[in-house]
């Protein structure tokens, strides 16, 4: 017997799973009807995130909503139901040489509503752009289960209000997410990667050289080894371009004084594993602020608990693992960086710590937004920023 | 001359705000903005002011509210679906005083800009040092950052880059309460906590509210540039050719094409020597790292030659790269020269549909005889038909228009949508009741009546049938709480 499922500590009434769309909808319409709190669960990989929610009556598992329901390889666009894992939908991708730039922690577990709900990004996005970036249309089921859409099939569209970005990174607070099309983006003929060993200053000093040089990076991860960091750039693409930007960076790493070494696919993916790995640990945080803020801070830190293990110099995000929870830490932390989130914290430790911090100053905007959707405060209720 | 007491005493209040001569009840100063880039249609404002800075777009807000005057808000005017086109006793806020590039961030790649801001002026600033900002409409030279984010605006290089909402990252926005409230990223912050509020603006047609401060993205200038133009015999082939350099996996910077029609008119006007017995052309940029762009540039003259090109020309220099460009972007206005008057339209379709879409909408104009001259995007599917008329002719531009309804009608069958990157607006409000439904409608407007619950911004656009907030469809059920009278909806 598995341990229940519990949504950022919260243990719902009843677990339901539809078999359609269809299904989930009317399950929302009885829920609403019945004045009952529910919530949208995929893979179950986030639900530490956020605070607890007020109680909740049923949760709605997306995971048997599972099918592509539309892939035009010639328009790039892949449209599929929101219970499909990351790794499924890559795998419809694969006979096609495309990928879904959307990197999650666990892809075989991670459903594509749940990676949209939770805005997970990770060391693509400095390529591809976020998720908003790739998203171009959306199904929802409103709290109050009714169907809509917006957007569309078409990479280009700007017919009507975007419905699908205010379905990014909601946490499933406006309603579930049932369907969604994505801009998916031509494989990679060959990839390549170099790791440099750097002091965090260097590091962000070697990550801001590449784009003075006007390199396209895959993607640029430092992850954290004892008091300095090692730098993995990958790249993709053709050939001739990849085998002259790993040229250009090892030029650049002796410019700036370090030592360069490209990596086999083995030792690359290792530092996936890696990433894996703080991911998994008790406490996790994301952490955000302009990239030369972040990088000063992460220039002057010491050792301290939950110290960025995976750091992206030039997005200005970083993934903080750590052992227990620090609430001093986070309190001065939150002083001097944009955003720090809680993604993993151990139910006994989260009394009195927001998951969040201080909700933006258009707050007031965004609680009549979800007082127009769910006025009942049904759905997901209290789980995201400023008690939505 | 002020017509009426209750006008004077109005137009006292807003230019005691922002100046005499920048509030303007004059009929022959009203004329400019009786309508925006959509000719065909004319509304002479109550009043037109010109605010400064954030604190008078504050201002006004308030003493409209007060008036009870709806606001039209207003960038450089040339949107093409009447997103500006004034409302019967408006009061249109024109941005055009608005025109500060007001920090540059280098190191984090973000700038702050007002909304008043030509597109183009902020490449043109950040040039010497390397950087640009991407989305590039074909009126960049003339139009508005503000006018861009109401848009959601594109352009050619957009296929590679994205639209101006992913290169948005925050606004100072002024509400219909008349506050000032702060959307979004304030820099280079790559997370915001809550709603992608930030998102949703972007797009939303005037309606949510007055953006006084944009916080974009600059992006570093690549390596190489290779630009490509190519002719064909027809518009199949070279749509062929589109279909064939995607399908290698090439990611052009932009693929624009221009049918035989669009090709005469961009000669007589630019000076191009463009050959005029082609049936269509191609004009591509390959960007990025330099081997990268020598190979993807070869790959793809290689595919063009294989998709049937009659010739295959690259620029000798930039001037002339310039040139081709200019061509292209002035498009729309070339028109003038093989017809008095012509109507644009804007849709989408995905695009391996481009051949039959384009035969369909030959035929339209076939059956009201009149021509149709196709330029577009066509790497993400835009198509922008130009429907000839002469407007001299009794019962013509009725024809045109009825072509372009029906033109939108062919994207939504085939898959597409009625807006590219123009909008919705006045023009095309009765098609998004054909691309969406009620339900779909219906959820919009909970973004808006979050945003502007009193309908004051640009309330007649955008949606089919004008919105209220206060009319939440649907059989109300009271809440437990509410019956058990432990709680009301206050």
């Amino acid at each position: 017997m598995s341990e229940p499922l519990a949504i950022a500590g919260v243990v719902p009434r009843t677990v339901l799973t539809p078999p359609d769309t269809d299904a989930l909808a009317s399950a929302i319409r009885e829920l609403a009807a019945a004045h009952k709190t529910f919530a949208l669960v995929g893979g179950a990989t986030q639900l530490e995130l956020g605070n607890p929610p007020a109680p909740i009556d049923t949760a709605i598992r997306t995971t048997a909503c599972a099918r592509v329901l539309d892939y035009a390889p010639e328009d790039q666009t892949i449209t599929v139901e929101a219970g499909m894992t990351i790794a499924a939908i890559q795998r419809a991708l694969d006979p096609h040489r495309q990928v879904l730039a959307l990197d999650v922690a666990d892809p075989e577990a991670a459903t594509v509503g749940g990676a949209i709900a939770t805005n997970a990004f990770g060391r693509r996005r400095a390529r591809y752009g976020a998720i908003k970036d790739n998203i171009v249309g959306i199904g929802v089921v409103r709290p109050d289960g009714t169907l809509a859409r917006g957007g569309g099939k078409v990479v280009k569209n700007v017919a009507g209000f975007d419905l699908p970005k205010i379905m990014v990174g909601a946490l499933g607070t406006l309603g579930a997410i049932t369907s969604a099309t994505f801009r998916v983006h031509p494989a990679d003929e060959c990839s390549a990667a170099v790791c440099v060993r750097a002091s965090a200053a260097d590091a962000y000093a070697l990550a801001q050289a590449t784009v003075d040089a006007s390199l396209v990076p895959d993607s640029l991860v430092a992850y954290a080894d004892d008091g300095s960091y090692d730098l993995v750039v990958r790249f993709g693409g053709f050939a001739r371009g990849v085998e002259e930007q790993v040229a250009a960076l090892h030029a650049l790493a002796r410019e700036h004084g370090l030592a360069s070494e490209s990596l086999d696919g083995d030792t690359v993916q290792a530092y996936d594993e890696r990433e894996r790995a703080v991911r998994r640990m008790p406490v996790t945080m994301r952490l955000g602020a302009p990239p030369v803020r972040l990088a000063g801070v992460l220039a002057g830190a010491t050792e301290f608990s939950g110290r960025p293990r995976v750091w992206y110099p030039l997005i200005g995000a970083a993934l903080a693992g750590a052992e227990h929870i620090d609430p001093p830490f986070i309190a001065a932390l939150r002083e001097t960086l944009s955003t720090v989130v809680l993604e993993r914290v151990p139910l006994a430790a989260r009394a009195g710590l927001d998951a969040w911090g201080t909700p933006p100053p258009s707050f007031a905007i965004m609680e009549r937004l979800k007082d127009r959707f769910d006025p009942e405060r049904l759905c997901n209720p209290g789980r995201f920023v400023g008690g939505l | 001359m002020i017509a009426t007491p209750e006008l004077g005493e109005r137009h006292a209040a807003f230019a005691a705000i922002v100046g005499e001569r920048n509030a303007i009840v004059d009929p022959s100063r009203l004329r400019t903005y009786e309508c925006d880039g959509l000719l065909g249609f004319r509304v002479r404002p109550e009043i037109v002011v010109l605010p400064a800075s954030t604190e008078e777009v504050s201002a006004v807000v308030k003493l409209a509210r007060r008036f009870g005057m709806p606001i039209v808000p207003r960038g450089a005017g040339t949107g093409l679906s009447g997103g500006s086109l004034p409302i019967e006793g408006c009061l249109v806020v024109g941005l055009s005083r608005m025109t500060e590039i007001l920090e540059i961030d280098l190191p984090n790649r973000r700038a702050r800009v007002q909304p008043g801001v030509i597109n183009l002026a902020i490449s043109r600033r950040l040039a010497p040092d390397g950087y640009y900002y991407a989305p590039d409409p074909s009126s960049q030279s003339v139009c508005s950052i503000g006018g861009n984010v109401a848009e959601n605006s594109g352009g050619a290089h957009c296929l590679k880059y994205g639209f101006t909402v992913n290169h948005v990252v925050g606004a100072t926005l002024v509400t219909s309460d008349g506050e000032v409230v702060t959307i979004g990223a304030e820099g280079g912050e790559p997370e915001t906590l809550g709603y992608d509020l930030m998102g949703v603006l972007v797009g939303s047609e005037g309606m949510l509210g007055i953006v006084t401060e944009v916080v974009i993205k600059i992006l570093r200038l690549p390596q190489a540039t290779r630009t490509v133009f190519a002719t064909f015999p027809s518009t199949d082939e070279a749509g062929a050719a589109v279909s064939a350099i995607i399908a290698a996996g090439i990611v052009p910077a932009a693929i624009e094409m221009m049918d035989q029609l669009a090709i005469e008119a961009i000669v007589a006007s630019t000076g191009v020597d463009w050959p005029l017995d082609v049936g269509a052309a191609l004009l591509m940029d390959v960007d990025g790292v330099r081997g990268d762009v020598e190979h993807t540039a070869d790959a793809a003259i290689a595919l063009l030659r294989e998709s049937g090109a009659l010739e295959i020309r690259a620029p000798k220099d930039d001037a002339e790269r310039a040139l081709m460009w200019k061509g292209r972007k002035s498009a729309f206005a070339a028109m003038g020269r093989i017809s008095p008057n012509y109507y644009v339209q804007d849709g989408v379709i995905p695009r391996k549909e481009i051949a039959p879409v384009l035969r369909e909408i030959a035929r339209l104009g076939a059956e009201q005889g009149l021509r149709v001259a196709n330029v577009f995007h066509a790497g993400d599917g835009n198509l922008h038909p130009l429907v000839l008329y002469d407007g001299r002719i009794p019962g013509e531009e009725a024809k045109a228009e009825h072509v372009g309804g029906e033109i939108l009608r062919v994207c939504i069958k085939f898959g597409g949508s009625i807006t590219g990157e123009h909008g919705v607006g006045h023009d095309k409000a009765l098609y998004l009741g054909e691309l969406f439904n009620d339900d779909d409608l219906e959820t919009m407007n909970f973004v808006r009546c979050a945003f502007d619950g009193a309908g004051v911004f640009n309330p007649t656009k955008v949606f089919p049938t004008p919105r209220l907030c206060g009319d939440r469809p649907g059989v109300y059920t009271p809440h437990a709480t509410e019956l058990a009278g432990t709680a009301d909806r206050g």
